[in-house]
């Protein structure tokens, strides 16, 4: 090894290694941190709804003549829904994960105005919501038929029994390790409700939402002119189910609109939209920074080569074989690379507290950094191989010309 | 020691090929000091890229030690050239970026010595050209004659049984070359064979054999002599 010679050497004519080490430092830097924030939106994205997203779709349904009996039009549609050959289930709802747009309450342990609220996702729908939904019931029971109300979209009515998910369980009762069910609830200051049933998870509809997994089903059907219903299929016949579904639903009622007929894919691909764009886009300029740095490197060790042709033909004359004089600029590169990899990772912390602080970004995995630094090592010993192995046929008979 | 049979080095372009050596034949004994002399382009410095293991030869056989260097392979001729042949040259070829010490101690680490038997080495090499005292300096601190003195230490580092020195004076003052070629003389009284490259009678006469070389070929006498002759002077 010629670890002692090469960076003396290196510290004769520091520019240009210098400079390539910052750009090493700054683009290990940026790639952690990009990492940081691709995999958190990748986690977020894999994050399940708690859904059967594969067999569920959803449309609404709008109606557009004032007196419509919308009661009756609800009642009619999930009938003629559910009797289609293929559907598992189907229900009115306000909202559903992913969705976007949907309600929330407060919800306090004690009644009372100005104590602690805590906040969950509602799903105005009705008994059928777990099959529906695809979720499943971890304790207590489902609503009776007579226990869902109907109501308007003001909130003013409310049933007295609510099922939750397990996490909002979890948020309302930490401290024991009781069963939610049967205990008392109040919505509104003072209503009280009855915690029934606990779901294993469904997502609330706002998918940055921090207590997304936060989420209570109420056996309320609202009264609005706009309804979403949410339709589950047995697998595989979602595709034939959903047209058909368009069409009876438009010619069963011609004076509303059906619109928005989407997968619970399409749906999840719509609401990770940005976060989708946003991983590709830093993907696509780590990539770039990552080409960027190795073709700087490509550049200095051709540099290098270049300027030192005379100096490979001495030193290949003094005994040094093709494989040396490929190591001695492996070696210059490690160095650099070294320099530039141990400030980077650094900088990479720093950048990376800083992001947390500012943007309630999620500290970054303890493995990014030494992986982001095995990367730039890589990437810098494949890009000095080429001029290395360009240095290595030069001729040691170089050394006699004068010059 | 060295025996090149009838060599060739031809040099070939897409339009040209210039023959440097032709049927080149030169037997060197163990312990020789020999120069080699000839005008410019007369193929001395073809012989010694082609005697340093520098060039391969287009054609006759050499043998070193008895070895024939023509079937070795790249790495087997670089261990070749640091372990039995050391180099001097005109323009003495020392590492810029790196300091005496480390400049002599290049062929050592191509070799695979430890570390204390470099130092020795270095120690010694450096002793013995009279610069032990400017290990730290680098070559641009030291006067050319000091600097063509870390190259003969260099050369001399590895124990060779082989001098090739091309020009050694080439870029010296008088005083300095005179120095230079003692320092020769005294590496040779040790029993190191030496070849010398060099375009001055003057100097190829402190050689014991002279050779003189011209349009590629061995000749017998130096051309100043053979004109002499034909004039009746000799």
């Amino acid at each position: 090894m010629e670890l002692g010679p090469i960076w003396r050497s290196l510290t004769r004519n520091k520019a240009g290694s210098v400079l390539i080490a910052l750009q090493i430092a700054v683009t290990l830097a940026i790639m952690v941190n990009a990492i940081a924030i691709m995999q958190e939106r990748a986690e977020q994205m894999g994050r399940p709804s708690g859904t059967d997203e594969a067999n569920i779709f959803t449309l609404s349904s709008t109606a557009f003549v004032p007196d419509t009996n919308i009661q009756s039009l609800i009642e009619e549609d999930l009938k003629l829904i559910r009797s289609q050959p293929g559907v598992v289930e189907a229900i009115a709802t306000n909202s559903f994960p992913l969705r976007q747009g949907g309600s929330a309450r407060g919800f306090q342990l004690e009644p009372g105005a100005g104590k602690e609220t805590l906040t969950g996702a509602v799903y105005y729908t009705d008994e059928h919501a777990i099959e529906a939904f695809g979720t499943h019931l971890v304790d207590g029971a489902n609503f009776a038929p007579n226990q869902v109300v109907w109501g308007g979209q003001n909130g003013d009515e409310w049933p007295a029994n609510i099922i939750i998910t397990e996490s909002f369980a979890k948020t309302l009762f930490p401290d024991t390790a009781e069963s939610a069910i049967g205990k008392t609830v109040f919505v509104d200051d003072t209503r009280p409700v009855q915690i029934i049933g606990i779901i294993d998870r469904l997502q609330a509809p706002w998918r940055n939402w921090g207590e997304i997994e936060n989420t209570v089903i109420v056996p309320l059907r609202q009264e609005g002119q706009q309804q979403w219903y949410l339709v589950r299929t047995e697998p595989g016949a979602q595709d034939r189910i959903m047209p058909e579904v368009e069409e009876l639903l438009a010619q069963s009622n011609k004076n509303r609109i059906i619109q928005s007929v989407r997968t619970m894919q399409e749906v999840r691909d719509r609401s990770y939209l940005s976060d989708n764009a946003m991983i590709k886009m830093l993907g696509f300029i780590v990539t770039l920074l990552i080409l960027i740095t190795g073709l700087g490197i490509v550049g200095l060790a051709s540099f290098n080569v270049s300027r030192r042709t005379r100096q490979i033909g001495i030193r290949r004359a003094l005994g040094a074989t093709r494989a040396q004089v490929i190591n001695y600029f492996r070696i210059e590169n490690l160095l650099i690379s070294g320099l530039g990899i141990a400030v980077g990772a650094v900088l990479a912390i720093a950048l990376n507290l800083f992001l947390v602080n500012a943007f309630s970004l999620t500290p970054m995995s303890w493995y990014v950094i030494p992986l982001a630094m095995l990367a730039m090592w890589v990437v810098g010993q494949i890009a000095v191989i080429g001029p290395a192995r360009r240095a290595s046929r030069i001729s040691p008979a170089i050394a006699t010309r004068s010059g | 020691m060295l025996k090149m049979t009838h060599v060739s080095k031809i040099y070939r372009t897409d339009t040209v090929e210039t023959h440097a050596l032709r049927e080149f034949s030169l037997t060197v004994d163990e312990g020789e000091f020999v120069s080699v002399t000839g005008p410019s382009g007369s193929g001395k410095t073809t012989f010694l890229n082609i005697a340093g293991l520098l060039e391969e030869l287009s054609g006759g056989t050499y043998e070193l030690d008895g070895r024939d260097i023509s079937s070795l392979t790249d790495s087997e001729r670089s261990k070749v050239r640091n372990e039995k042949i050391g180099f001097i040259f005109q323009s003495f070829n020392l590492i810029p970026e790196l300091n005496i010490f480390d400049n002599v101690d290049v062929p050592l680490r191509y070799r695979g010595f430890k570390a204390p038997e470099r130092q020795r080495r270095i120690e010694r090499g450096l002793e013995l050209v009279g610069l032990a005292s400017r290990m730290k300096h680098y070559p641009a601190q030291l006067s050319g004659g000091q600097q063509q003195r870390v190259a003969i230490a260099r050369a001399l580092a590895g124990e060779p049984r082989f001098l090739l020195a091309d020009e050694p004076t080439g870029n010296l003052d008088t005083e300095m070359a005179v120095s230079v070629l003692d320092l020769l003389d005294e590496i040779n009284a040790g029993g190191t064979t030496i070849i010398m490259v060099t375009h001055e009678l003057s100097l190829a006469k402190r050689a014991r054999r002279n050779i003189f070389v011209r349009d590629g070929r061995v000749s017998d006498r130096p051309p100043e002599i053979r004109l002499a002759a034909s004039a009746g002077q000799v």
